[in-house]
């Protein structure tokens, strides 16, 4: 059985439209960071308490919100989760003591909910410094794997190719940051954690073409390097959709079954992993036509520099 | 055959045997139910041989099976930063290890199986109790200072002098920050560029002050008229305006001064104010521990003038037990003993001041202050306070394991219930059967009986991770678990590579033999490049990551490893095998 053999897909001729649609997106993901003011950082990085709690039988939200409000609690926020849970995040305060806000909260739904039998499932403090630490940390790794991740290409391929595979990384993640603004998910530990997988599964996408572009350059030093590298990408398209395919398979499990609290840890990936199959096809090997025929104009015969 | 084929043969053999091996107390400890569990727990272990025995093997095969995270198994994981305001580098390492010792001391007694409690960085410790049940005790017995002192209180005397201390020195600190402010004005309006700045510094003032709550006025209990004389009042006792005094309420509470329960935050908000300096450096303030029912029906605290110095610690504590409390029935009290110089100092105090009454303070609250009748030579006291027996029980366990050096407050925590744990466990292994399944039936549709090759390598792979983490003492996590998972789909990969590799070579007419050959040697190239990107995330992820996070990146990195190992050695042995004497014909591929 194979899908895609000796496929012809002039991937090359469509690389002004997938440029305008790329820029789309992410437009569209900077307009909504923007209106919301950047990326809604989860309490990982503000600093702030999130307690997860099992009602049985479960209030409306409502009701817990009520019960919250009349005990002092002004600015937590309630929330639906899973089957039996509520989720409630109460932002940082910096009064003292506030680190023991959890009790104090499950002591009064305890109160006011009598009715109910209340568990406290999982409660996640940060104070605010070490939000502070984890959000310097996060962004640090996400530049550090950049970076090494261009010095690598470049002593493997040439820089060339790494800047080209940076920008579509770099394209990955704003898009990918784009749709969890839109979407008004948080940005948590785990999502940075998936954003750095995301970074590498679609550099493994990307590297894949890079690598049969540089073979058929040797290969096939006759053809233009707009044909070079359409082959190389209708070659590896069978490998590129099966491997993306196998990985959203799992991941998509993971989204459904992993259980509410991965979930979006889950999407992040499941969405990653596609928007990362599609640059690695659509971005990044056109950044390199684009990039070349500049200089082959210069030149005015492209030196296969490998 | 040739040699490097038998080398390569044997140690894909070698790996997978260790593998198994490794892997063998995980399946025992898995295997156990939670009775036997709870059984070997239970205290009639220790009595019981066949019990004991049950409880070594438990032991035994749980050491050396994959860890669960606290996510996974449920538990708290905490972060403390110790408060090392104003010491020297070294008080402040002294600090650190002291409240490490303390605090692990605390608990030992309060009785967690395997707990981790490090030193992290300077200022900092972590704790971590696995299976933990009840949080809420855990963090109230982990970040209480738990400071025992017992403080003389200051005669009548001394609370009417330093009250109209207190109330001159607010209101000439509510004047002069009205004065502030309206010269501000002047300045501002003037407009001369000197004159911004007093005015900044001038307007700062009147903030500052505007900050203390001078301006509403609750409605007093007993004390002043009504009208444009309370108002008066109010203004010239900015202090005692909220309290109330009476000399004679010394008999019954200890001291002469209440504050109702809701103007409580603003005593506490005026004592912790700069102007509360004009009290003398040999006396506090410390408020009662619980409110006092009035005859009016108000509640109220007791707030008592102190000895800055304490006459007697909790250092000196010798034992510390629980007992009905006889007065108040249901409650519990804590009797406490001093040790010897503890209770030679205990005698000489309670000697010399009969008839001066005496506060057991705990973190700044004052639980009692009763009075001194005659010389207490055997150093022996009771704090009551309405304690439930769990509640009595820990205070006597704090007082025992000793009172912190320095505050600590709790920087970040991550608590798990243990149904929380199991349900994610279930949810995760769940996604990564049918996962697997899904992949694994793909790959068998797509290349048949090379596909067969390729799961074999996927489930030999999930199989070395396991071990790999079993046998280091690895962390599993549920974003480990996702960590596995898509080291699954992701291990395809190099399957893939593979064996579309070997495919374009047959269709250039190779042979079986040959193509497979020029596949592996064109494909491992790729797969290496594309694996290390991978890698690099997956370090710097190590790196960064706490908690679950590094668990994710701890299963990804080694199962990248794996996946190369399984993909390039593993499965290129089989192929060689199976086709190293075929010069002709076809591959199920």
């Amino acid at each position: 059985m194979q899908f895609f053999r000796d496929t012809k897909v002039n991937f090359v001729g469509v690389m002004r439209p997938a440029f305008i649609f790329s820029m789309l997106l992410i437009l569209i993901g900077v307009v909504s960071l923007i209106a919301h003011g950047g990326p809604h950082l989860s309490i990982d990085f503000t600093g702030g308490t999130i307690m997860q709690l099992r009602f049985t039988p479960r209030p409306t939200t409502g009701e817990v919100r009520d019960a919250l409000e009349a005990s002092g609690f002004n600015t937590a926020q309630v929330q639906a989760f899973g089957e039996k849970d509520f989720l409630i995040t109460l932002p940082v305060i910096q009064e003292e003591g506030s680190e023991y806000a959890a009790d104090a909260m499950s002591t009064a739904l305890r109160e006011h909910l009598s009715a109910t039998n209340i568990e406290v499932e999982r409660v996640e403090t940060v104070g605010p410094k070490i939000g502070n630490e984890l959000r310097t940390a996060a962004v640090n790794s996400i530049v550090a794997a950049l970076v090494l991740i261009v010095l690598y290409i470049t002593v493997r391929f040439v820089f060339r190719y790494g800047v080209a595979a940076i920008l579509a990384l770099v394209h990955d993640v704003t898009i990918t940051l784009g749709v969890f603004s839109l979407l008004n998910l948080e940005i948590s530990l785990q999502v940075i954690a998936a954003f750095l997988t995301i970074i590498g599964y679609s550099l493994n996408d990307t590297i894949v073409v890079f690598d049969r572009i540089r073979e058929n350059m040797r290969l096939r030093r006759r053809e233009s390097y707009r044909d070079v590298i359409n082959r190389s990408i209708n070659e590896t398209l069978s490998r590129t959709v099966l491997t993306s395919g196998t990985t959203v398979f799992v991941t998509a499990c993971l989204f459904f079954l992993g259980g509410p609290v991965i979930h979006d840890f889950a999407f992040a990936l499941t969405f990653g992993v596609v928007i990362g199959t599609y640059s690695s096809i659509f971005i990044a090997s056109p950044i390199l036509v684009w990039w070349t025929e500049h200089r082959i104009m210069d030149r005015k015969r492209a030196q296969p520099s490998m | 055959m040739k040699r490097s084929m038998q080398i390569r043969i044997g140690l894909v053999a070698v790996v997978l045997l260790l593998s198994i091996w490794a892997l063998i107390p995980t399946f025992q400890a898995a295997s156990i139910s939670s009775q036997d569990r709870a059984l070997a727990r239970s205290d009639s272990a220790l009595f019981d041989p066949q019990l004991r025995a049950l409880r070594e093997k438990i032991d035994r095969v749980d050491a050396r099976a994959i860890r669960r995270g606290l996510d996974l198994q449920g538990g708290m994981y905490m972060v403390l930063e110790v408060d090392q305001k104003g010491m020297s580098p070294e008080q402040a390492r002294d600090a650190l290890q002291r409240v490490r010792e303390i605090i692990t001391n605390r608990i030992d007694q309060f009785g967690v199986s395997e707990p981790v409690i490090q030193t992290q960085g300077t200022s900092r410790i972590v704790v971590q109790l696995p299976g933990l049940q009840d949080a809420e005790r855990a963090r109230n017995l982990i970040g209480r200072t738990a400071q025992l002192e017992f403080l003389l209180v200051r005669p009548s005397e001394d609370y009417e002098s330093v009250l109209n201390k207190l109330d001159t020195a607010f209101k000439q600190a509510a004047e002069a920050g009205k004065a502030a402010a309206d010269s501000a004005g002047d300045a501002a309006a003037g407009g001369a560029e000197s004159a911004q700045a007093a005015a900044d510094t001038a307007a700062g003032a009147a903030a500052d002050t505007a900050a203390s709550p001078f301006g509403e006025l609750p409605p007093l209990p007993q004390s002043a008229a009504e009208g444009e004389e309370e108002d008066s009042f109010v203004r010239d006792h900015p202090f005692t305006s909220y309290c109330y005094y009476d000399p004679q309420l010394m008999h019954t509470y200890g001291t002469p001064l209440l504050v109702e329960e809701e103007n409580v935050p603003k005593i506490e908000a005026l004592l912790r104010d700069p102007e509360a300096k004009v009290i003398p450096r040999n006396m506090q303030f410390q408020m009662g521990s619980e409110a006092i029912g009035l005859r009016s029906g108000l509640t109220a605290r007791p707030l008592y003038l102190l000895n800055a110095q304490p006459s007697v610690t909790g250092e000196q504590l010798s034992a510390a037990r629980i007992s009905p409390d006889n007065d108040r029935p249901g409650s519990w009290e804590v009797n406490f003993r001093l040790d010897r110089k503890g209770a030679r100092q205990f005698s000489k105090v309670s000697g010399e001041n009969i008839g001066r009454y005496l506060a057991i303070s705990l973190d700044s609250k004052v639980d009692c202050a009763p009075v001194l009748r005659t010389k207490i030579p055997n150093g022996q006291g009771t704090i009551t306070g309405n304690y439930t027996n769990q509640e009595a029980s820990d205070l006597a366990l704090l007082l025992r394991a000793g009172a912190l050096p320095t505050d600590v407050h709790i920087e970040m925590e991550r608590t798990v219930g243990p149904s929380l744990g199991r349900d994610s466990i279930r949810a995760g292994v769940s996604a990564a059967l049918y996962g697997a399944l899904l992949v694994v039936l793909f790959i068998i549709i797509y290349y048949r009986a090379t596909g067969l090759i390729a799961v074999a390598a996927l489930l030999s792979n999930i199989l070395i991770l396991l071990a790999v983490l079993a046998q280091f003492g690895l962390v599993l996590t549920l974003p480990g678990i996702g960590g596995i998972i898509l080291t699954v789909g992701m291990a395809v990969d190099a399957n893939v590579l593979i064996n579309e590799r070997i495919r374009e070579e047959l269709r250039k007419n190779k042979t079986v033999r040959a193509a497979v050959e020029a596949g592996y040697s064109n494909a491992t190239r790729t797969i290496v490049d594309a694996n290390v990107t991978t890698l690099i995330a997956g370090v710097i992820l190590l790196w960064f990551g706490t908690g679950p996070i590094k668990g994710f990146a701890v299963t990804l990195s080694i199962g990248i490893l794996t996946s190369m190992f399984t993909a390039l050695v593993m499965t290129r042995v089989i192929m060689e095998l199976l086709t190293r004497n075929r010069t002709t014909g076809g591959l199920s591929i």
